[in-house]
């Protein structure tokens, strides 16, 4: 079962704040699923320095829903 | 939907801090000039005290903050490359400081060697601002409405400054040219082509993003900035020196698009997915009532003329549109920002592991609310100042307190970045604050 943090109710950098500490205790089979309605450049660069692989897909609403897991 | 951001490309975090930790201290500036100079600043628009208070706010305040904006903006946002921004800034950066202090000191003293001093030193430095940002954003495959708003905002301010050198030039050498005209044509394209056109362009990005509100209508977005542009061509066909009857609803049209964005912001802002109103918020929507007051006013006075024949009018638009709009924006705007700059910079420097202090540590809340209010009591006062020109020096000296008080915020939250940075730099294993 993904860990699921919705940051579209959440002003930045509340969603990264979140998203840096899930992943600091994401196991290494799980997925981290982030909601937001924008397309989050800060996170990607954090992502891809530190060795995580993602996908993202936007709903109809705008929710960019974005699927994180260590490489 | 929202726009990206993306901070690859952006520059040291000292490259707009230099401007943003400058800016409060003319507006302090301005305040003091109110307390020294008192009733006569209110009385005109053309008294050499109200030139020197309005290009302190104009050129002291706005264009420090907004060009320190427009140096982090364009490269995190707009995709665009600034060539060398540090070499840029510490160019820029001292020479519009002292190109203000020596416009100010020329209207103050009426030497024609310092307005001339100023005005090629404006020309100078602008110059290579507007060159070097313009051809980031030329270059920039990045489209859309606040590319579109911050290239002509570019416009705006280099045609600002061209208008802005030939008056003074004008008044140094004493021409026979229509100075009336050219200065409403000047202001024109200062408030609106400039910091109109790049508060709009920013707000496309700032406002969903951290008011949490949905994204501007993306049609009025992209048409605000090249309509705002035909106006403004048509207000400056006066620079011949006739203003015929008709521009006063070339005015007014140029108003009523400004008022339409802040009515738009109002509207974003009440549909906001998140009902706490914190102070950035409110600085914003204080910014935009006023914005929507100018235009009102504008209304009246076209209605009843002897109110605009009234010299104090052109003060009280003066201060609705200055500290009332873009102060305003501009301290919301701060607020939201350092802050924010702070911790991404912060993060970058620690690493996954751990995390940056709390955003609202870094400039306690407290603080930013009091200084604030201070704002607004001060905007009251100013706004009072035109019916009760007494009341000008109270409403000087809480102006200086205020812009003050935003000057003390932002320098300690640039003292608790650096202490942090400092930590991390030692290696310290606990970096709780």
């Amino acid at each position: 079962m993904p860990r699921v943090i919705d940051g579209r109710e959440l002003q930045p950098p509340e969603p990264l704040e979140l998203a840096l500490m899930a992943l600091d205790t994401l196991p290494e089979d799980e997925e981290l699923v982030m909601l937001l309605y924008c397309h989050p450049n800060p996170l990607f660069d954090i992502l891809r320095r530190n060795g995580y692989v993602w996908t993202e897909a936007v709903q109809d609403d705008g929710t960019h829903e974005i699927r994180i897991r260590k490489a | 939907m929202h726009p990206d951001l993306s901070f690859e490309q952006a520059p040291p975090i000292s490259v707009p801090y230099r401007f943003f930790l400058t800016a409060p201290w003319f507006g302090v500036a301005a305040g003091l000039l109110l307390v020294w100079f008192g009733e006569v600043a209110v009385m005109s628009r053309w008294t050499s005290a109200t030139l020197a208070l309005t290009h302190l706010l104009a050129v002291g305040f706005m264009l420090q903050a907004m060009t320190g904006a427009v140096l982090q903006f364009v490269p995190v946002a707009a995709g665009g490359n600034v060539s060398r921004p540090t070499l840029v800034a510490n160019v820029v950066h001292p020479g519009l400081v002292l190109a203000a202090l020596l416009l100010v000191a020329g209207f103050l003293s009426s030497n024609a060697i310092l307005f001339r001093f100023a005005g090629t030193l404006f020309l100078l430095v602008v110059g290579l601002f507007v060159a070097v940002v313009g051809t980031a954003l030329l270059r920039t495959p990045a489209r859309g409405a606040t590319i579109m708003s911050l290239r002509l905002a570019l416009v705006g301010l280099a045609v600002t400054v061209l208008l802005g050198a030939t008056l003074v030039e004008a008044i140094a050498v004493r021409k026979p040219w229509p100075l009336v005209e050219f200065a409403n044509v000047h202001a024109a394209w200062g408030l609106g082509g400039w910091a109109l056109l790049l508060l709009a362009g920013v707000s496309y990005y700032v406002v969903p993003m951290f008011q949490l509100t949905p994204a501007y209508p993306v049609r009025f977005a992209r048409l605000l900035a090249p309509t705002l542009l035909v106006v403004l061509l048509v207000w400056s066909l006066q620079v011949g020196g006739s203003s015929p009857p008709w521009q006063r609803f070339v005015w007014l049209a140029g108003l009523t698009l400004a008022a339409v964005f802040a009515v738009t912001t109002l509207w974003l802002q009440h549909r906001r997915r998140r009902r706490v109103s914190d102070p950035t918020m409110l600085f914003f929507r204080g910014a935009m009532l006023c914005l929507l007051g100018v235009l009102i006013s504008a209304v009246v006075m076209t209605i009843f003329p002897s109110l605009a024949d009234e010299p104090r009018s052109a003060y009280w638009l003066g201060v609705l549109a200055l500290p009332g709009v873009f102060v305003s924006a501009i301290n919301g705007m701060l607020y939201k920002i350092v802050p924010f700059l702070n911790w991404l910079h912060l993060q970058r420097a620690m690493g996954l592991g751990m995390l940056p202090p709390n955003m609202k540590e870094m400039i306690p809340e407290r603080a930013v609310t009091v200084q604030m209010r201070l704002h607004f009591i001060a905007l009251g006062l100013l706004l009072a100042a035109a019916i009760w020109p007494e009341l000008v020096r109270v409403a000087g000296g809480v102006l200086a307190v205020s812009c003050g008080l935003l000057g003390w915020n932002l320098i300690g939250a640039v003292r608790f970045f650096r202490a942090f940075r400092d930590r991390i730099r030692a290696g310290e294993p606990n970096l709780a604050p």
